[in-house]
Protein backbone atom coordinates (compact mmCIF):
# COMPACT_ATOMS: atom_id res chain seq x y z
CA UNK A 1 0.00 0.00 0.00
CA UNK A 2 1.80 3.58 -1.26
CA UNK A 3 1.33 5.24 2.23
CA UNK A 4 3.14 2.76 3.94
CA UNK A 5 5.67 2.55 1.23
CA UNK A 6 5.51 6.58 1.83
CA UNK A 7 6.21 6.21 5.11
CA UNK A 8 9.43 3.75 5.42
CA UNK A 9 10.18 6.32 2.64
CA UNK A 10 10.27 9.23 5.16
CA UNK A 11 11.04 7.77 8.20
CA UNK A 12 14.60 6.65 6.65
CA UNK A 13 14.98 10.09 4.72
CA UNK A 14 14.47 12.16 7.95
CA UNK A 15 15.81 10.18 10.70
CA UNK A 16 17.42 12.59 12.32
CA UNK A 17 14.43 14.95 12.35
CA UNK A 18 11.93 15.34 14.60
CA UNK A 19 8.80 13.01 14.15
CA UNK A 20 6.57 13.78 18.01
CA UNK A 21 6.81 16.07 20.23
CA UNK A 22 4.95 14.30 23.56
CA UNK A 23 4.39 16.07 26.99
CA UNK A 24 7.61 18.32 26.30
CA UNK A 25 9.85 16.08 24.67
CA UNK A 26 11.13 15.42 20.82
CA UNK A 27 11.40 11.80 19.60
CA UNK A 28 13.17 12.08 16.10
CA UNK A 29 12.21 9.55 13.15
CA UNK A 30 14.48 7.20 14.43
CA UNK A 31 13.04 6.34 17.39
CA UNK A 32 10.02 5.96 15.91
CA UNK A 33 11.30 3.75 13.70
CA UNK A 34 13.06 1.95 16.24
CA UNK A 35 9.73 1.92 18.52
CA UNK A 36 7.82 0.54 15.69
CA UNK A 37 10.60 -2.45 14.26
CA UNK A 38 10.87 -3.67 18.24
CA UNK A 39 7.28 -4.27 18.70
CA UNK A 40 6.59 -4.73 14.98
CA UNK A 41 8.89 -7.88 16.35
CA UNK A 42 7.16 -8.76 19.54
CA UNK A 43 3.79 -9.15 17.13
CA UNK A 44 5.51 -11.29 14.67
CA UNK A 45 6.61 -13.34 17.76
CA UNK A 46 3.40 -13.75 19.76
CA UNK A 47 0.04 -12.62 17.64
CA UNK A 48 -1.11 -15.90 15.27
CA UNK A 49 -1.50 -14.82 11.73
CA UNK A 50 -4.80 -15.62 11.33
CA UNK A 51 -5.49 -12.53 13.77
CA UNK A 52 -6.34 -9.93 12.92
CA UNK A 53 -8.06 -6.76 15.15
CA UNK A 54 -5.56 -6.03 17.59
CA UNK A 55 -6.56 -3.71 20.84
CA UNK A 56 -4.38 -0.68 21.02
CA UNK A 57 -4.53 1.44 24.40
CA UNK A 58 -4.66 5.11 23.64
CA UNK A 59 -2.13 6.42 25.67
CA UNK A 60 -0.26 9.64 24.88
CA UNK A 61 3.49 8.44 23.89
CA UNK A 62 5.64 7.42 20.92
CA UNK A 63 4.83 3.93 21.70
CA UNK A 64 0.99 3.94 21.24
CA UNK A 65 1.82 5.77 17.95
CA UNK A 66 4.42 2.97 16.61
CA UNK A 67 1.91 0.29 17.43
CA UNK A 68 -0.47 1.64 15.17
CA UNK A 69 2.57 1.57 12.51
CA UNK A 70 3.36 -1.96 13.69
CA UNK A 71 0.21 -3.27 13.06
CA UNK A 72 0.10 -1.66 9.75
CA UNK A 73 3.48 -3.25 8.34
CA UNK A 74 2.35 -6.54 9.77
CA UNK A 75 -1.50 -6.48 7.70
CA UNK A 76 -3.21 -6.18 10.43
CA UNK A 77 -5.78 -3.24 11.93
CA UNK A 78 -5.99 -1.42 15.38
CA UNK A 79 -9.27 -0.99 17.96
CA UNK A 80 -8.02 2.17 20.04
CA UNK A 81 -9.35 1.19 24.16
CA UNK A 82 -9.11 4.40 25.73
CA UNK A 83 -8.23 4.07 29.46
CA UNK A 84 -10.78 7.26 29.87
CA UNK A 85 -13.66 5.44 28.68
CA UNK A 86 -15.87 2.96 31.08
CA UNK A 87 -14.39 -0.58 31.60
CA UNK A 88 -18.03 -1.61 30.32
CA UNK A 89 -17.78 0.06 27.00
CA UNK A 90 -14.00 -1.12 26.37
CA UNK A 91 -14.99 -4.59 26.95
CA UNK A 92 -17.99 -4.40 24.67
CA UNK A 93 -15.84 -3.10 22.13
CA UNK A 94 -13.41 -6.35 23.18
CA UNK A 95 -16.11 -8.74 22.77
CA UNK A 96 -17.44 -7.73 19.67
CA UNK A 97 -14.06 -6.96 17.81
CA UNK A 98 -12.84 -10.35 18.65
CA UNK A 99 -10.03 -9.00 20.46
CA UNK A 100 -7.33 -11.56 21.84
CA UNK A 101 -4.24 -9.52 21.98
CA UNK A 102 -3.83 -6.09 23.05
CA UNK A 103 -0.53 -3.97 22.89
CA UNK A 104 -0.35 -1.78 25.86
CA UNK A 105 2.24 1.08 26.91
CA UNK A 106 0.76 1.60 30.61
CA UNK A 107 3.23 0.64 33.63
CA UNK A 108 0.90 -1.63 35.11
CA UNK A 109 -1.20 -3.69 31.97
CA UNK A 110 -4.80 -2.03 31.27
CA UNK A 111 -6.83 -5.56 30.85
CA UNK A 112 -5.37 -7.98 33.12
CA UNK A 113 -7.19 -10.49 31.64
CA UNK A 114 -6.33 -10.56 27.92
CA UNK A 115 -2.89 -11.40 26.73
CA UNK A 116 -1.01 -7.98 26.39
CA UNK A 117 2.15 -6.92 24.54
CA UNK A 118 3.94 -4.48 26.66
CA UNK A 119 5.44 -2.18 24.09
CA UNK A 120 7.76 -0.31 26.17
CA UNK A 121 9.40 -3.46 27.13
CA UNK A 122 9.77 -5.07 23.61
CA UNK A 123 13.31 -5.91 22.69
CA UNK A 124 15.80 -4.11 20.19
CA UNK A 125 15.85 -5.69 16.69
CA UNK A 126 17.37 -4.67 13.52
CA UNK A 127 15.05 -1.65 11.63
CA UNK A 128 12.06 -3.12 9.34
CA UNK A 129 10.05 -1.02 7.86
CA UNK A 130 9.07 -2.60 5.08
CA UNK A 131 5.36 -3.49 4.66
CA UNK A 132 3.86 -7.24 4.39
CA UNK A 133 2.32 -7.69 1.12
CA UNK A 134 -1.35 -7.89 1.92
CA UNK A 135 -5.21 -7.29 0.07
CA UNK A 136 -5.95 -3.81 -0.01
CA UNK A 137 -9.77 -4.74 1.52
CA UNK A 138 -8.22 -5.88 4.56
CA UNK A 139 -8.49 -3.02 7.48
CA UNK A 140 -6.43 -0.20 9.16
CA UNK A 141 -8.72 0.31 11.76
CA UNK A 142 -12.05 -0.20 13.35
CA UNK A 143 -13.53 2.53 15.11
CA UNK A 144 -16.65 2.20 17.73
CA UNK A 145 -18.87 5.24 17.10
CA UNK A 146 -21.67 5.45 20.13
CA UNK A 147 -25.01 3.42 18.42
CA UNK A 148 -28.36 4.84 19.30
CA UNK A 149 -29.11 1.55 21.08
CA UNK A 150 -26.54 2.18 23.63
CA UNK A 151 -24.48 -0.51 21.75
CA UNK A 152 -21.27 0.60 20.30
CA UNK A 153 -21.16 0.34 16.81
CA UNK A 154 -17.77 -0.77 14.75
CA UNK A 155 -16.57 1.04 11.87
CA UNK A 156 -13.77 -0.78 9.57
CA UNK A 157 -11.76 1.35 7.43
CA UNK A 158 -9.60 -0.85 4.57
CA UNK A 159 -6.10 0.20 3.45
CA UNK A 160 -8.20 1.02 0.30
CA UNK A 161 -10.47 3.63 2.29
CA UNK A 162 -7.17 5.14 3.94
CA UNK A 163 -5.02 4.86 0.92
CA UNK A 164 -8.37 7.28 -0.71
CA UNK A 165 -8.31 9.64 2.09
CA UNK A 166 -4.50 10.65 1.52
CA UNK A 167 -5.02 11.11 -1.83
CA UNK A 168 -7.70 12.91 -1.75
CA UNK A 169 -5.65 15.09 1.06
CA UNK A 170 -2.77 15.39 -1.46
CA UNK A 171 -5.33 16.31 -3.89
CA UNK A 172 -6.43 19.59 -1.44
CA UNK A 173 -3.27 21.14 -2.58
CA UNK A 174 -2.03 21.10 1.38
CA UNK A 175 1.23 21.51 0.94
CA UNK A 176 2.94 19.65 3.73
CA UNK A 177 6.83 19.21 4.54
CA UNK A 178 9.36 18.18 6.59
CA UNK A 179 9.43 21.75 7.92
CA UNK A 180 6.14 21.60 9.45
CA UNK A 181 4.82 21.45 13.10
CA UNK A 182 1.75 20.02 12.83
CA UNK A 183 -1.09 19.91 15.79
CA UNK A 184 -2.87 16.33 16.75
CA UNK A 185 -5.65 17.19 19.46
CA UNK A 186 -7.38 14.32 19.12
CA UNK A 187 -8.04 11.03 21.12
CA UNK A 188 -7.30 8.45 19.28
CA UNK A 189 -10.74 6.55 19.72
CA UNK A 190 -11.86 9.62 17.12
CA UNK A 191 -10.54 9.29 13.35
CA UNK A 192 -10.03 12.62 13.14
CA UNK A 193 -6.05 12.14 14.69
CA UNK A 194 -5.89 9.62 12.27
CA UNK A 195 -4.98 12.38 9.60
CA UNK A 196 -3.42 14.25 12.66
CA UNK A 197 -0.72 11.75 12.95
CA UNK A 198 -0.49 10.09 9.33
CA UNK A 199 -0.10 13.26 6.91
CA UNK A 200 3.04 14.71 8.74
CA UNK A 201 4.49 11.65 8.95
CA UNK A 202 4.26 10.60 5.51
CA UNK A 203 6.03 14.38 4.99
CA UNK A 204 8.52 14.46 7.41
CA UNK A 205 6.94 17.09 9.77
CA UNK A 206 6.42 16.49 13.35
CA UNK A 207 3.55 15.40 15.09
CA UNK A 208 2.36 17.97 18.83
CA UNK A 209 -0.04 16.01 20.85
CA UNK A 210 -1.80 16.82 23.94
CA UNK A 211 -0.96 15.17 26.97
CA UNK A 212 -3.79 13.93 29.11
CA UNK A 213 -3.96 16.07 32.08
CA UNK A 214 -3.70 19.32 30.15
CA UNK A 215 -6.32 22.18 29.58
CA UNK A 216 -7.32 21.36 25.89
CA UNK A 217 -7.49 24.63 24.31
CA UNK A 218 -4.99 26.22 26.82
CA UNK A 219 -2.58 24.00 25.98
CA UNK A 220 -3.18 24.10 22.25
CA UNK A 221 -2.84 28.08 22.45
CA UNK A 222 0.41 27.36 24.11
CA UNK A 223 1.85 24.86 21.16
CA UNK A 224 0.81 27.71 18.48
CA UNK A 225 2.59 30.45 20.69
CA UNK A 226 5.75 28.56 22.17
CA UNK A 227 6.24 25.72 19.23
CA UNK A 228 5.13 27.83 16.46
CA UNK A 229 2.84 25.42 15.15
CA UNK A 230 1.86 25.89 11.18
CA UNK A 231 -0.98 22.75 10.37
CA UNK A 232 -3.66 22.61 12.98
CA UNK A 233 -7.00 20.34 12.33
CA UNK A 234 -9.38 21.26 15.39
CA UNK A 235 -12.99 21.01 16.21
CA UNK A 236 -14.99 24.11 16.47
CA UNK A 237 -15.49 24.16 19.96
CA UNK A 238 -11.82 25.17 20.77
CA UNK A 239 -12.68 28.14 19.44
CA UNK A 240 -15.43 28.78 21.15
CA UNK A 241 -13.16 28.33 24.33
CA UNK A 242 -10.24 30.84 22.82
CA UNK A 243 -12.30 33.65 21.50
CA UNK A 244 -12.14 35.64 24.52
CA UNK A 245 -8.77 35.80 24.36
CA UNK A 246 -8.51 36.36 20.09
CA UNK A 247 -7.22 39.61 21.24
CA UNK A 248 -4.01 38.23 22.34
CA UNK A 249 -3.83 35.55 19.66
CA UNK A 250 -1.37 36.41 16.47
CA UNK A 251 0.30 33.25 14.90
CA UNK A 252 1.73 34.58 11.27
CA UNK A 253 3.67 31.12 11.06
CA UNK A 254 0.10 28.93 10.80
CA UNK A 255 -0.27 27.87 6.92
CA UNK A 256 -3.04 26.04 7.39
CA UNK A 257 -6.09 25.39 10.13
CA UNK A 258 -8.84 22.98 9.58
CA UNK A 259 -11.77 22.55 11.39
CA UNK A 260 -14.02 19.30 11.20
CA UNK A 261 -16.82 17.46 13.29
CA UNK A 262 -18.96 20.52 14.42
CA UNK A 263 -20.49 23.07 12.56
CA UNK A 264 -18.30 25.92 12.19
CA UNK A 265 -20.02 29.65 12.53
CA UNK A 266 -19.23 32.17 10.11
CA UNK A 267 -18.69 35.00 12.38
CA UNK A 268 -16.49 33.34 14.70
CA UNK A 269 -14.56 32.06 11.55
CA UNK A 270 -14.14 36.11 10.38
CA UNK A 271 -12.56 36.46 13.79
CA UNK A 272 -10.08 33.55 13.80
CA UNK A 273 -8.31 34.52 10.63
CA UNK A 274 -7.29 37.75 11.91
CA UNK A 275 -5.24 35.86 14.43
CA UNK A 276 -3.71 33.83 11.75
CA UNK A 277 -2.96 35.99 8.64
CA UNK A 278 -1.31 33.94 6.80
CA UNK A 279 -3.12 30.60 7.14
CA UNK A 280 -5.73 29.28 4.54
CA UNK A 281 -8.58 27.96 6.90
CA UNK A 282 -10.66 24.55 5.42
CA UNK A 283 -14.08 23.73 6.64
CA UNK A 284 -13.47 20.00 6.37
CA UNK A 285 -16.92 17.73 6.56
CA UNK A 286 -16.68 13.82 7.04
CA UNK A 287 -18.07 10.53 9.20
CA UNK A 288 -15.95 8.13 10.34
CA UNK A 289 -18.15 5.90 7.81
CA UNK A 290 -16.48 7.54 5.16
CA UNK A 291 -12.82 7.93 6.50
CA UNK A 292 -11.97 10.80 8.55
CA UNK A 293 -12.99 13.36 6.12
CA UNK A 294 -14.52 14.04 2.65
CA UNK A 295 -15.90 17.23 1.62
CA UNK A 296 -13.83 20.93 1.22
CA UNK A 297 -14.80 24.12 1.64
CA UNK A 298 -11.92 27.16 1.47
CA UNK A 299 -12.83 30.18 3.50
CA UNK A 300 -12.10 33.06 1.34
CA UNK A 301 -10.25 36.32 3.32
CA UNK A 302 -11.36 38.65 1.29
CA UNK A 303 -14.02 37.76 -0.42
CA UNK A 304 -17.93 36.38 0.85
CA UNK A 305 -18.58 33.12 1.75
CA UNK A 306 -21.11 30.75 1.07
CA UNK A 307 -22.88 29.85 4.22
CA UNK A 308 -26.84 28.76 5.39
CA UNK A 309 -27.66 29.99 8.69
CA UNK A 310 -24.40 31.40 9.77
CA UNK A 311 -22.79 27.93 9.37
CA UNK A 312 -20.06 27.93 6.72
CA UNK A 313 -20.49 25.64 3.38
CA UNK A 314 -18.41 22.28 3.88
CA UNK A 315 -17.99 22.30 0.22
CA UNK A 316 -17.38 19.93 -2.84
CA UNK A 317 -16.55 15.98 -2.39
CA UNK A 318 -13.01 15.96 -2.27
CA UNK A 319 -10.80 13.33 -5.43
CA UNK A 320 -12.88 9.75 -5.65
CA UNK A 321 -15.67 10.89 -3.32
CA UNK A 322 -18.90 10.96 -4.64
CA UNK A 323 -22.42 12.93 -2.98
CA UNK A 324 -25.74 13.34 -3.59
CA UNK A 325 -28.94 15.24 -1.55
CA UNK A 326 -31.87 12.51 -1.36
CA UNK A 327 -35.56 12.51 0.06
CA UNK A 328 -37.33 10.29 2.51
CA UNK A 329 -38.36 8.17 -0.57
CA UNK A 330 -34.38 8.01 -1.56
CA UNK A 331 -34.96 10.22 -4.71
CA UNK A 332 -32.15 12.40 -5.51
CA UNK A 333 -33.25 15.60 -5.25
CA UNK A 334 -31.91 18.98 -7.60
CA UNK A 335 -30.04 21.37 -6.51
CA UNK A 336 -31.13 23.71 -3.69
CA UNK A 337 -33.34 21.20 -2.34
CA UNK A 338 -33.05 20.04 1.28
CA UNK A 339 -32.82 16.62 2.04
CA UNK A 340 -30.16 13.96 3.52
CA UNK A 341 -26.49 14.10 2.57
CA UNK A 342 -25.78 10.47 0.89
CA UNK A 343 -22.04 9.83 0.45
CA UNK A 344 -20.35 7.17 -1.53
CA UNK A 345 -16.92 6.36 -3.41
CA UNK A 346 -13.47 5.64 -2.35
CA UNK A 347 -13.44 6.11 1.03
CA UNK A 348 -16.87 4.72 2.35
CA UNK A 349 -16.35 1.69 4.65
CA UNK A 350 -18.12 -1.56 3.59
CA UNK A 351 -20.67 -1.29 6.38
CA UNK A 352 -20.87 -2.03 9.95
CA UNK A 353 -19.15 -4.31 11.52
CA UNK A 354 -21.11 -7.43 12.48
CA UNK A 355 -24.65 -5.72 12.00
CA UNK A 356 -26.53 -6.34 8.99
CA UNK A 357 -29.57 -4.47 10.53
CA UNK A 358 -27.60 -1.54 11.13
CA UNK A 359 -26.16 -1.84 7.29
CA UNK A 360 -29.41 -2.29 5.31
CA UNK A 361 -30.67 0.99 6.71
CA UNK A 362 -28.19 3.09 6.64
CA UNK A 363 -26.26 1.76 2.82
CA UNK A 364 -28.11 1.36 -0.63
CA UNK A 365 -27.13 1.59 -3.96
CA UNK A 366 -28.45 4.46 -6.89
CA UNK A 367 -28.38 3.40 -10.59
CA UNK A 368 -27.55 5.45 -13.16
CA UNK A 369 -26.53 5.20 -16.72
CA UNK A 370 -26.22 1.26 -16.14
CA UNK A 371 -23.61 2.09 -13.20
CA UNK A 372 -24.57 1.25 -9.19
CA UNK A 373 -22.91 3.43 -6.95
CA UNK A 374 -23.38 2.48 -3.32
CA UNK A 375 -23.95 5.26 -0.80
CA UNK A 376 -24.24 5.95 2.97
CA UNK A 377 -27.04 8.22 4.36
CA UNK A 378 -25.05 10.46 6.80
CA UNK A 379 -28.23 11.50 8.72
CA UNK A 380 -27.26 14.99 8.08
CA UNK A 381 -29.76 17.78 6.42
CA UNK A 382 -27.43 19.80 3.35
CA UNK A 383 -28.11 21.15 0.10
CA UNK A 384 -25.96 21.79 -2.97
CA UNK A 385 -26.35 24.82 -4.89
CA UNK A 386 -25.26 24.81 -8.91
CA UNK A 387 -21.73 25.18 -8.05
CA UNK A 388 -21.79 21.73 -6.28
CA UNK A 389 -20.95 23.19 -2.60
CA UNK A 390 -22.80 21.65 0.11
CA UNK A 391 -24.64 23.81 2.64
CA UNK A 392 -24.71 22.02 5.80
CA UNK A 393 -27.90 22.62 7.91
CA UNK A 394 -28.09 20.28 10.54
CA UNK A 395 -28.59 17.00 11.56
CA UNK A 396 -32.09 15.13 10.65
CA UNK A 397 -32.47 14.23 13.87
CA UNK A 398 -32.53 17.90 14.90
CA UNK A 399 -35.49 18.45 12.22
CA UNK A 400 -38.40 18.31 14.43
CA UNK A 401 -41.69 18.83 14.19
CA UNK A 402 -44.27 21.45 16.32
CA UNK A 403 -47.65 21.57 16.00
CA UNK A 404 -46.64 19.24 12.44
CA UNK A 405 -44.69 22.30 11.01
CA UNK A 406 -40.82 21.16 10.21
CA UNK A 407 -38.61 23.38 12.21
CA UNK A 408 -34.56 23.30 11.68
CA UNK A 409 -33.14 23.79 15.62
CA UNK A 410 -29.68 25.59 13.81
CA UNK A 411 -31.90 28.65 12.15
CA UNK A 412 -33.33 29.09 15.37
CA UNK A 413 -29.97 28.98 16.44
CA UNK A 414 -28.89 31.39 14.09
CA UNK A 415 -31.55 34.34 14.86
CA UNK A 416 -30.59 33.72 18.50
CA UNK A 417 -26.97 33.92 17.73
CA UNK A 418 -27.57 37.49 16.05
CA UNK A 419 -28.97 38.80 18.51
CA UNK A 420 -26.72 37.20 21.89
CA UNK A 421 -23.34 38.88 19.92
CA UNK A 422 -20.66 36.57 21.07
CA UNK A 423 -22.45 34.59 23.55
CA UNK A 424 -23.01 30.99 22.41
CA UNK A 425 -26.21 29.11 22.62
CA UNK A 426 -28.10 25.72 21.89
CA UNK A 427 -31.50 25.22 20.49
CA UNK A 428 -32.60 21.35 21.94
CA UNK A 429 -35.61 19.37 21.01
CA UNK A 430 -37.50 18.72 24.88
CA UNK A 431 -40.66 17.08 25.65
CA UNK A 432 -43.49 19.09 27.91
CA UNK A 433 -45.06 17.35 30.35
CA UNK A 434 -47.41 15.83 28.15
CA UNK A 435 -44.90 14.09 26.08
CA UNK A 436 -44.92 17.14 22.91
CA UNK A 437 -42.12 18.16 21.63
CA UNK A 438 -41.19 21.33 22.71
CA UNK A 439 -38.25 23.48 21.86
CA UNK A 440 -36.06 24.63 24.64
CA UNK A 441 -32.96 27.45 24.66
CA UNK A 442 -29.66 27.25 27.06
CA UNK A 443 -27.54 30.33 26.28
CA UNK A 444 -23.74 29.75 27.74
CA UNK A 445 -24.24 32.88 30.11
CA UNK A 446 -24.91 33.55 33.75
CA UNK A 447 -28.85 34.61 33.99
CA UNK A 448 -29.70 37.37 31.77
CA UNK A 449 -33.32 38.98 31.05
CA UNK A 450 -34.50 37.17 27.72
CA UNK A 451 -37.48 39.76 27.09
CA UNK A 452 -35.76 41.74 24.42
CA UNK A 453 -34.12 38.65 23.04
CA UNK A 454 -38.12 36.83 22.88
CA UNK A 455 -39.70 39.98 20.64
CA UNK A 456 -36.58 39.48 18.52
CA UNK A 457 -37.51 36.17 17.76
CA UNK A 458 -41.03 37.05 17.44
CA UNK A 459 -40.08 39.21 14.48
CA UNK A 460 -37.92 37.07 12.86
CA UNK A 461 -39.49 33.11 13.02
CA UNK A 462 -42.92 32.18 13.42
CA UNK A 463 -44.94 31.58 17.05
CA UNK A 464 -44.54 27.26 17.01
CA UNK A 465 -40.60 28.03 16.47
CA UNK A 466 -40.29 30.14 19.24
CA UNK A 467 -38.44 28.43 22.29
CA UNK A 468 -40.75 27.66 25.09
CA UNK A 469 -37.91 27.20 27.95
CA UNK A 470 -34.46 28.54 28.54
CA UNK A 471 -32.21 27.33 30.87
CA UNK A 472 -28.90 29.03 31.55
CA UNK A 473 -25.30 27.25 32.22
CA UNK A 474 -21.64 28.98 32.87
CA UNK A 475 -20.18 26.92 30.72
CA UNK A 476 -20.92 23.91 27.77
CA UNK A 477 -20.10 20.87 28.31
CA UNK A 478 -18.04 18.80 25.99
CA UNK A 479 -18.31 14.96 25.38
CA UNK A 480 -15.32 12.83 24.51
CA UNK A 481 -14.34 14.03 21.21
CA UNK A 482 -14.27 17.80 22.56
CA UNK A 483 -17.79 18.81 20.88
CA UNK A 484 -20.61 20.61 22.49
CA UNK A 485 -22.39 18.12 24.78
CA UNK A 486 -26.46 18.58 23.34
CA UNK A 487 -27.60 15.53 25.17
CA UNK A 488 -25.78 16.19 28.62
CA UNK A 489 -27.42 19.90 28.09
CA UNK A 490 -31.29 18.71 27.17
CA UNK A 491 -30.76 17.04 30.73
CA UNK A 492 -31.01 20.88 32.25
CA UNK A 493 -34.89 20.76 31.25
CA UNK A 494 -35.50 17.45 33.23
CA UNK A 495 -33.90 18.96 36.34
CA UNK A 496 -36.56 22.03 36.54
CA UNK B 1 -5.38 43.05 49.17
CA UNK B 2 -4.45 40.72 51.40
CA UNK B 3 -2.49 37.21 50.02
CA UNK B 4 -4.69 35.99 52.77
CA UNK B 5 -7.84 37.64 51.88
CA UNK B 6 -7.34 36.15 48.21
CA UNK B 7 -6.69 32.95 49.33
CA UNK B 8 -10.13 32.84 51.30
CA UNK B 9 -12.35 34.57 48.31
CA UNK B 10 -10.41 31.95 45.73
CA UNK B 11 -11.63 29.24 48.67
CA UNK B 12 -14.97 30.13 48.48
CA UNK B 13 -15.23 30.25 44.89
CA UNK B 14 -13.14 27.09 44.20
CA UNK B 15 -16.09 25.43 46.63
CA UNK B 16 -19.47 26.99 44.65
CA UNK B 17 -18.04 25.85 41.48
CA UNK B 18 -16.62 22.25 42.55
CA UNK B 19 -19.68 21.85 45.34
CA UNK B 20 -17.54 19.69 47.65
CA UNK B 21 -14.51 21.17 50.02
CA UNK B 22 -11.82 18.34 49.79
CA UNK B 23 -8.73 20.22 49.25
CA UNK B 24 -6.50 22.13 51.28
CA UNK B 25 -5.59 25.61 50.00
CA UNK B 26 -1.99 25.12 50.16
CA UNK B 27 0.94 26.76 48.06
CA UNK B 28 1.44 23.29 45.77
CA UNK B 29 -2.35 22.02 45.18
CA UNK B 30 -2.95 21.96 41.65
CA UNK B 31 -5.94 21.53 39.38
CA UNK B 32 -4.99 17.39 39.02
CA UNK B 33 -5.21 17.43 42.61
CA UNK B 34 -8.67 18.59 43.24
CA UNK B 35 -11.50 16.10 42.31
CA UNK B 36 -13.76 18.06 39.71
CA UNK B 37 -10.95 20.56 38.74
CA UNK B 38 -11.23 19.68 34.31
CA UNK B 39 -11.35 21.79 31.98
CA UNK B 40 -15.01 23.31 32.18
CA UNK B 41 -14.82 24.18 35.79
CA UNK B 42 -11.64 25.51 34.92
CA UNK B 43 -12.86 28.06 32.97
CA UNK B 44 -15.76 28.72 35.25
CA UNK B 45 -13.72 29.07 37.86
CA UNK B 46 -10.90 31.65 36.21
CA UNK B 47 -14.23 33.67 34.82
CA UNK B 48 -14.91 33.80 38.96
CA UNK B 49 -12.14 34.75 40.06
CA UNK B 50 -11.66 37.29 37.15
CA UNK B 51 -15.45 39.02 38.62
CA UNK B 52 -14.79 38.52 41.40
CA UNK B 53 -11.75 40.61 41.64
CA UNK B 54 -12.42 43.02 38.62
CA UNK B 55 -9.51 41.42 36.47
CA UNK B 56 -8.52 40.09 33.63
CA UNK B 57 -5.88 37.57 32.78
CA UNK B 58 -4.52 37.26 29.52
CA UNK B 59 -4.25 33.04 28.06
CA UNK B 60 -0.38 32.96 28.68
CA UNK B 61 -0.75 34.02 32.18
CA UNK B 62 -3.50 31.21 32.86
CA UNK B 63 -0.66 28.94 31.24
CA UNK B 64 1.89 29.66 33.68
CA UNK B 65 -0.63 28.89 36.33
CA UNK B 66 1.02 25.31 37.72
CA UNK B 67 -0.38 25.81 41.73
CA UNK B 68 -2.02 27.52 44.01
CA UNK B 69 0.79 29.79 44.74
CA UNK B 70 1.05 30.70 41.39
CA UNK B 71 -2.76 31.60 40.96
CA UNK B 72 -2.54 33.96 44.36
CA UNK B 73 0.86 35.61 43.14
CA UNK B 74 -0.63 36.49 39.60
CA UNK B 75 -3.68 37.52 41.29
CA UNK B 76 -2.39 39.84 43.55
CA UNK B 77 -0.09 40.95 40.69
CA UNK B 78 -3.09 41.76 38.86
CA UNK B 79 -5.05 43.92 41.47
CA UNK B 80 -1.96 45.92 41.88
CA UNK B 81 -2.01 46.70 38.46
CA UNK B 82 -5.52 48.12 38.50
Amino acid sequence: MQFLTDLEFSTNKYLHRDAFFINGLSYTYSDLSNSISKIRNSIRNEISATEFNIGVVANDDLETYASIFALWLEGKAYVPLSPEMPVERNENIISQAFLKTIIDSSSSPLFGTIKTIRSKECNSVTVDLHPIEITDESAVYILFTSGTTGQPKGVPISRKNLQGFVDAFHNMKIAVDENDRCLQMFELTFDLSVMSYLIPLLHGACVYTIPKDKIKFAYIFELMDEQRLTFALMVPSILHYLRPYFDEIHFPEMKYSLFCGEALPIDITIEWSKCLPNAIIHNVYGPTEDTIFCTSYVFQKEESNKSYNGILSIGKSMLGNKNVIIDEENNVLPFNQIGQLCLGGVQLTTGYWNNEDKNLESFFMIYDKGNQTRFYKTGDLCSMDNEGDLMYIGRLDTQIKIQGFRVELSEIEFHVKSFLDKISIVALAIKDAKGNTEIGLVIESQKIETEALLIYMKMKMPAYMIPKRIEFIEKFMLNSNGKTDRKRLALLFNES
Amino acid sequence: MEKNEISSKIKSILISVLKHENFEMRDDLSAADVDGWDSLTHMIIITEIEECFGVKFKLKELNKLNNMINLLDLVAFKIEQK
